[in-house]
Formats: C-alpha cells, sequence, structure tokens
C-alpha cells in the first residue's frame, strides 16, 4: 500500500502506539498516509477506535506474523 | 469544543497510579480534553519523588512489576507522568485532602493545580466520561 511515512511502534504496549500515533500524525498533512506497525495484540481495535475518534480514516490493516500494518490517512 | 474525560483517583497504589495515566494519555491522544483529581490517598500520587507501591503485602513485589514492566517496555508511572503532562493532561489536588495528609502546594508535582469540589463538578458536569478509581 502507498505511504508517506511509517511509524514504528512494534515492541510497545498500550497506551505507546497510541500516544506515539498522536503525536506523529500532528506532524502529517491533510491526505498522507501513515504507515503504522504495531504488536499489541490490543491495537487490533485500540488503533480502528482512534481513528474514529479522531476523524482519520483507516483504508487498510494488513498483518504479517504477530506485526499489525495499519494504513490511515490523515484528515 | 473537545469532548472531556474526568476521572476521580482515591487511592494511592502503584495500580491506582497507572489506570488514571493509561487511561489520561490515551484519551488526550483521542483528542479529549481529560482533567484528573486526586482526592485522600490518591494525593500522595501528586508528591514530588512520589514512588508507589503495589496495595497491602503486595508492596514487596513493587520492584519486581516495576523491572516486569520495563522489560516489557511498559512506561513507569513517573514516566507516564511527564508523557501526559506533555499532552495537556490536567492533574488537580483536592484541597481539602491537602490538609488531611499534609501536603502543600510545595509539595506537588510542577504543572499540578489545586481544586475544590465545586471547581471538579463544573467541568465533570459537562463531561462525557466520569470514571471513579479508588
Amino acid at each position: 500500500m502507498n505511504k508517506d511515512a511509517t511509524l514504528d511502534a512494534k515492541g510497545q504496549m498500550c497506551p505507546m502506539p497510541i500516544v506515539m500515533l498522536a503525536k506523529k500524525a500532528k506532524e502529517m498533512k491533510t491526505g498522507q498516509v501513515l504507515e503504522l506497525l504495531a504488536d499489541d495484540i490490543g491495537a487490533k481495535e485500540d488503533v480502528p477506535a482512534w481513528c474514529s475518534r479522531t476523524g482519520n480514516k483507516l483504508v487498510g490493516i494488513e498483518q504479517d506474523g504477530s506485526v499489525f500494518k495499519f494504513y490511515i490517512m490523515m484528515k | 469544543m473537545a469532548e472531556k474525560m474526568c476521572v476521580v483517583v482515591s487511592e494511592g497504589s502503584f495500580d491506582k497510579a497507572m489506570m488514571p495515566l493509561i487511561l489520561g494519555t490515551t484519551a488526550a491522544s483521542m483528542g479529549m480534553e481529560v482533567h484528573v483529581f486526586y482526592t485522600f490517598f490518591g494525593l500522595k500520587l501528586l508528591k514530588q519523588g512520589n514512588k508507589p507501591k503495589l496495595p497491602g503485602m503486595m508492596r514487596l513485589f513493587t520492584g519486581m512489576i516495576r523491572k516486569k514492566m520495563a522489560k516489557n517496555k511498559i512506561p513507569l508511572p513517573e514516566e507516564m507522568m511527564k508523557t501526559a503532562l506533555d499532552l495537556g493532561v490536567n492533574f488537580y489536588a483536592c484541597s481539602t485532602s491537602m490538609t488531611i495528609m499534609g501536603i502543600t502546594e510545595a509539595d506537588l508535582v510542577k504543572g499540578v493545580k489545586v481544586l475544590g469540589a465545586s471547581a471538579f463538578l463544573n467541568l465533570a458536569a459537562d463531561a462525557k466520561v466520569n470514571l471513579f478509581i479508588g
């Protein structure tokens, strides 16, 4: 999937992937796609929840072993 | 206007330290305005240099849990507090509890504000999420 940046939150537990994601989102521009890598099992539900709350669009989820790859289009 | 979350914390143990910090940093990261009010034994968590312990006899295992958290990259309460303040989470000390617990403004972590019940309820009345941790 096309991406403008990658944020590696592997090895980080809740709440850090979301805290890191919110910080990174502030640096990005509207329409850019961020790839977020996370292996916290909770991220599978947490990242979609963050997207729906904040109005950023989750455009894809992939799984590579224990690593989730989230693709988020910035609002 | 941003949605609000208000939390009351009434106990000062390690676990009660972590819960509002995890929820507070997450809510702030989700764009929410966060207010955490510490009362009674919870107030100890706002003291500078305070290192909370697990409750009761479990306190003996505090070091063990801290090591396990560090190993798993889970931030410790003192680090989480810093992150929360950076994210704009508001921390409040209950003024009456300060008197009961013998804690002065100078003892508090920098950035903590002092409030009474009325000021807190004024915030809580408009909050979508209100939690009590005790």
